[in-house]
């Protein structure tokens, strides 16, 4: 049977066969592999019974710290032995000259009776060629040797001393080649290359990740039974305002709030029946005078509920079930939880499903399919719904409550002037919001800077 | 939405047997928000609909009421007095026709209340007042007036010492000097006449909507107050009144009436309102099957009077409710009343079947293609700047669409184009791996009576060999895929790209776009270490043809 080798493997087994006994570190250099290739290498031959590892435990010794120190200057006695060859010294001033090591000299040439001492002087005794434990010094030095390789005796003394000798215990392997591996003729050319070798990182070509929730919310409304009504993002104030029964001087129309467009009207903006009902209505309920010029200004819509009034408003619909998407508009700072634009999902059911519960249902219903299960319902504000609902999901990351949907029914003084006669239940709100959510994102500018390492990493399938 | 901060002690004491999670549980389901909590302090956001909700003491009666400790409607109880009377001059009629006014007595005033009042009347200013245009407040102390006052004119030089000022000043010196005369002079205009109240002695007491004297400050040694309110429609003035009042009673002032007299006006009559209601509205639009006893008790807990008339509810509405217009406003209070928590969301399966619209599908289409091809999306905001529109990409601007006081420099106008966008991506991606190819669908506009919106499709690719073939293969590609269109593409010239490498994309004969290298100075001006091709083609006429 022919066997496949790769390149890795070849050169190992080539090199063995040049020096049968080597290890991983000689085979580096023979081979010029790297560590973890000759690591690879090696484990295959092993798994195919062509290499065998012989791991042996080799106790060694190294020099201290203040091993290291006699190495280079000396054993303290052998030093003190040094300053006493021209003749006696006074004990003061050797202690000066050697500092700590000066006590564990003394005492050493005192008890092998290399010096004699008297009060005030030391004087030279008699002089060795060499003290225990400088053989072993000199042998050691810079390195690591095996234990069995140094004179025990010679070594004892220095084993005694602080800091001297570090004893320790490698594992060294050695890799031969069974006879088998022995006999193998290795050509050049096979096909197998480094399977388990890192290669590089590509980047998929994908929609943007907040499209992708967009599209999914989407997806969930058409399978609730809703139909897709799209329109423009610049509208008159009437069907962005007026129509949704908000005052022409209230504060949620000035320029601090929503966008106008610089010097833009439209001529047209409704029937004279729509302007006539609404007008009225706006007169009766707020008392001041209505201006159609007002309701004239371009703006960049706030809401898509304009887009939706606009499409009951046409069509007086008995029974349906519609929804808008896309992006709107609002004179904010710009900040990591606001954005002047961002989109917005709105919906609608009209006819006798339309009740304040089964609006909530839907909300719940779609939640779940979102993979959001607690939330709750509070009441809360909107000029042109009544009753009016927002919703509050639980992040578990967040480890809080959140406001996300609003929702409520179309007030009567919406409705009516328009010609719509069945209830209306509306909700809407923000997709960047979920997307955070989905994301993990806690700035909600990341949708738009399109960083690509973040297109490039977020993670698709959630 | 306005916010109002509060402390859980002084609401326990006004409510009553209550605790303090109690209430912290039932303030969402009055349709107050809590902002944050710190201890006693709570910070509240409250609807601008409901004025009454901007101090403790409206709080407190609301709580009540959804608790259960107290229901139905607050009653008003104003001691006729004939002390205190405004006349109303007839020169009034055209700046600022209407004035109405309460007197409250022996209360506790300190610096608290003082502070409640000072935030509900600031708050009622700018929601239901219109920034103080349609309706104001002054609040003086009782004391410091001799009564009867007169409501009438006075032209620019006639001068009083203002509050928070120890110096007399004119008329004009406060509009143009001090801080509520610039910020509110433009309401009366630029008549020669401004209203003022005087009283008996000719001293002034208020010049309207602008500021009081100071001689009639309230402070913490004040005994007794007196309110008034101007403003252009009788019936705001005295919506905004009887919120005052209604505070004040709960605040344990003794209320007194003031009588005006003059010029259409009439004294306050705090009238509550009766609307009737059919039960089955509320459970129609609730989902619910309440009884007539259920819905009357309901709305009792809202703070409202209810009564069975026949098969109607007749319903009594406080004045300083004025938010409820109609039997839809009080479904919402007779849902307030029952328990927002208390409804179970119900789930009907649709009889419709759902559609999405054409429009988004060939988008969608559109986006799995240029996926195929390698190109990742982008999204980019549709209102942008100059900057990245037209002074980096050195493009002609022309009829440019502006919005109006922006407080964004980066979001000032809309764009007519992709490809700067893109652009503008790459140049924030230098330090990231290439090629980097991208796209991006979305709404163009233009001004076409009044604006046309109209759906591009941009793309581009960066990277050391990008060229013309390559960028031109792609979207011959897409659109043959797409739209089983071909493409031809004439030689053009455009700011945005190399001449000479630049053409206009034509499908069907018509122009649809343009293509080619980007221009290098565009890169240069954009840092970016690469070379650049790109397309950007109008989308409408393919996507709305059959749709």
């Amino acid at each position: 049977m022919s066997q496949v080798f790769h390149d890795i493997e070849k050169k190992i087994i080539s090199s063995l066969k040049d020096n049968p006994k080597q290890t991983p570190e000689l085979l580096e250099k023979s081979t010029k592999l790297s560590p973890d290739q000759i690591r690879r290498g090696i484990e295959w031959l092993k798994l195919k019974e062509l290499a065998i590892v012989d791991e042996s435990k080799t106790s060694i010794i190294s020099l201290g710290k203040n091993g290291i120190e006699s190495f280079q200057k000396g054993l303290p006695e052998r030093r003190l032995l040094n300053l006493l060859k021209d003749g006696p010294r006074k004990l003061s001033e050797l202690q000066k000259e050697l500092g700590y090591i000066f006590g564990p000299a003394i005492g050493l040439a005192r008890k092998n009776n290399w010096v004699q001492t008297s009060s005030e002087e030391i004087s030279l005794q008699n002089l060795p060629s060499e003290l225990p434990g400088e053989k072993t010094l000199k042998q050691i030095g810079a390195n690591q040797i095996p234990l069995n390789e140094i004179d025990k005796n010679d070594l004892l003394g220095l084993l005694k001393r602080p800091d001297f000798i570090i004893e320790d215990v490698i594992t060294t392997k050695e890799i031969t080649l069974t006879d088998s591996a022995k006999l193998l003729e290795i050509s050049n050319s096979s096909g197998a290359i480094d399977v388990e070798a890192k290669v590089p990182q590509v980047f998929v070509a994908r929609t943007h990740p907040l499209k992708d929730t967009i599209d999914e919310i989407r997806e969930i409304f058409v399978t609730l039974g809703f139909s897709e009504i799209i329109g423009n993002m610049t509208q008159s104030s009437f069907w962005n305002f007026d129509a949704l029964f908000t005052p022409q001087d209230h504060p949620a129309r000035e320029l601090q709030d929503t966008f106008y467009l610089d010097g833009v009207s439209a001529k047209k903006i409704a029937n004279s029946e729509q302007i006539k009902k609404v007008s009225e209505s706006h007169k009766k309920n707020w008392r001041y005078h209505w201006d159609i010029n007002e309701a004239r200004k371009m703006v960049l819509r706030t809401h898509t509920t304009c887009v939706t009034i606009k499409h009951l408003a046409e069509n007086k619909p008995d029974e349906a079930r519609v929804f808008s998407l896309g992006r709107v508009f609002r004179n904010e700072k710009v900040s990591y939880k606001h954005l002047v634009e961002f989109n917005q999902i709105e919906g609608v059911v009209v006819g006798k499903d339309a009740t304040l519960r089964n609006l909530m249902g839907i909300q719940r219903e779609f939640y779940k399919r979102i993979g959001i299960t607690k939330i709750k319902f509070w009441p809360t504000f909107f000029p042109y719904t009544e009753p009016s609902l927002q919703t509050m999901v639980y992040n578990e990351r967040l480890g809080k409550w959140i406001e996300l949907f609003g929702m409520g029914i179309f007030r009567p003084e919406v409705t009516k002037p328009l010609g719509i006669s069945k209830s209306v239940l509306a909700w809407g709100g923000g997709i960047e919001r979920i997307a955070m959510l989905k994301y993990e994102l806690d700035d909600v500018r990341e949708f738009y800077n399109n960083n690509l390492n973040w297109l490039r990493s977020a993670t698709k399938c959630q | 939405m306005p916010v109002v901060e509060l402390s859980y002690s002084s609401l326990q004491k006004l409510v009553g047997k209550v605790t303090k999670k109690q209430i912290s549980d039932s303030l969402p389901f009055l349709g107050l928000d809590v902002e944050s909590e710190d201890k006693d302090l709570v910070r509240i956001e409250y609807s601008p609909n409901r004025p009454d909700y901007s101090t403790d003491f409206g709080i407190a009666l609301g709580l009540q009421g959804l608790l259960g400790i107290k229901t139905g409607a607050i009653k008003l109880n104003i001691k006729k007095s004939n002390k205190y009377r405004i006349s109303v001059k007839p020169s009034v009629s055209k700046i600022r026709p209407f004035v109405t006014g309460i007197v409250a007595k022996n209360g506790k005033i300190d610096d608290k209340i003082i502070k409640q009042l000072m935030v509900m009347q600031e708050d009622l200013h700018f929601g239901i007042g219109r920034k103080r245009k349609k309706s104001s407040i002054g609040i003086h102390d009782l004391d410091k007036i001799t009564f009867p006052l007169v409501y009438t004119t006075t032209n620019r030089n006639h001068k009083f010492v203002p509050l928070n000022s120890d110096t007399e000043m004119s008329i004009s010196e406060i509009l143009n000097t001090v801080y509520v005369g610039k910020e509110y002079g433009s309401i009366l205009g630029s008549s020669s006449q401004v209203p003022l109240i005087l009283d008996a002695n000719q001293k002034t007491v208020s010049f309207p909507p602008i500021i009081n004297a100071n001689i009639t400050t309230v402070t913490t040694k004040t005994k007794n107050l007196f309110v008034e309110v101007t403003g252009i429609h009788k019936e705001d003035a005295e919506d905004m009144l009887s919120v005052i009042a209604t505070i004040l009673q709960s605040a344990g002032f003794t209320l007194e009436n003031v009588q005006i007299s003059g010029s259409k006006n009439s004294s306050p009559k705090f009238e509550p309102k009766k609307i009737s209601i059919n039960p089955d509205l509320a459970n129609q639009t609730l989902g619910l099957d309440l009884s007539t006893s259920k819905i009357i008790s309901s709305l009792k807990k809202s703070r409202l009077n209810a009564v069975s008339k026949g098969k109607n509810i007749l319903c009594t509405i406080p004045a300083y409710r004025f938010d409820i217009f109609g039997p839809m406003d009080l479904v919402e209070e007779i849902a307030l009343g029952y328990g927002i928590q208390n409804l179970e969301p119900t789930f009907s399966p649709s009889q419709t079947i759902g559609r999405i619209n054409p429009v988004s599908n060939k988008l969608k289409s559109l986006d799995q293609i240029m996926i195929g091809l390698g190109y990742l999306e982008a999204l980019n905001s549709s209102l942008t700047s100059k900057r990245v529109l037209y002074d980096m990409t050195g493009r002609n601007p022309s009829k440019i669409l502006s919005v109006l006081d922006s407080k964004s420099q980066e979001h000032t106008i809309l764009r007519n184009s992709i490809l700067p966008g893109l652009l503008e991506n790459l140049s924030r991606n230098i330090h990231e791996s290439y090629p980097q190819k991208l796209f991006e669908t979305g709404s163009v506009f233009s001004l076409d009576d009044p604006i046309s919106e109209k759906i591009n499709f941009s793309g581009i690719s960066a990277h050391k060999d990008a060229n013309f073939t390559e960028i031109k293969s792609i979207l011959q590609s897409a659109l043959k895929i797409g739209f089983g269109t071909d493409l031809e593409t004439k030689t053009s010239s455009d700011s945005l790209f190399e001449e000479g490498r630049c053409a206009t994309v034509i499908v069907n004969n018509a122009p649809l776009g343009v293509i080619g290298e980007i221009n290098s100075k565009v890169i240069e001006n954009y840092k970016i270490q690469s070379k650049v091709v790109g397309f950007e083609i109008s989308l409408s006429d393919f996507l709305f043809k059959s749709s």
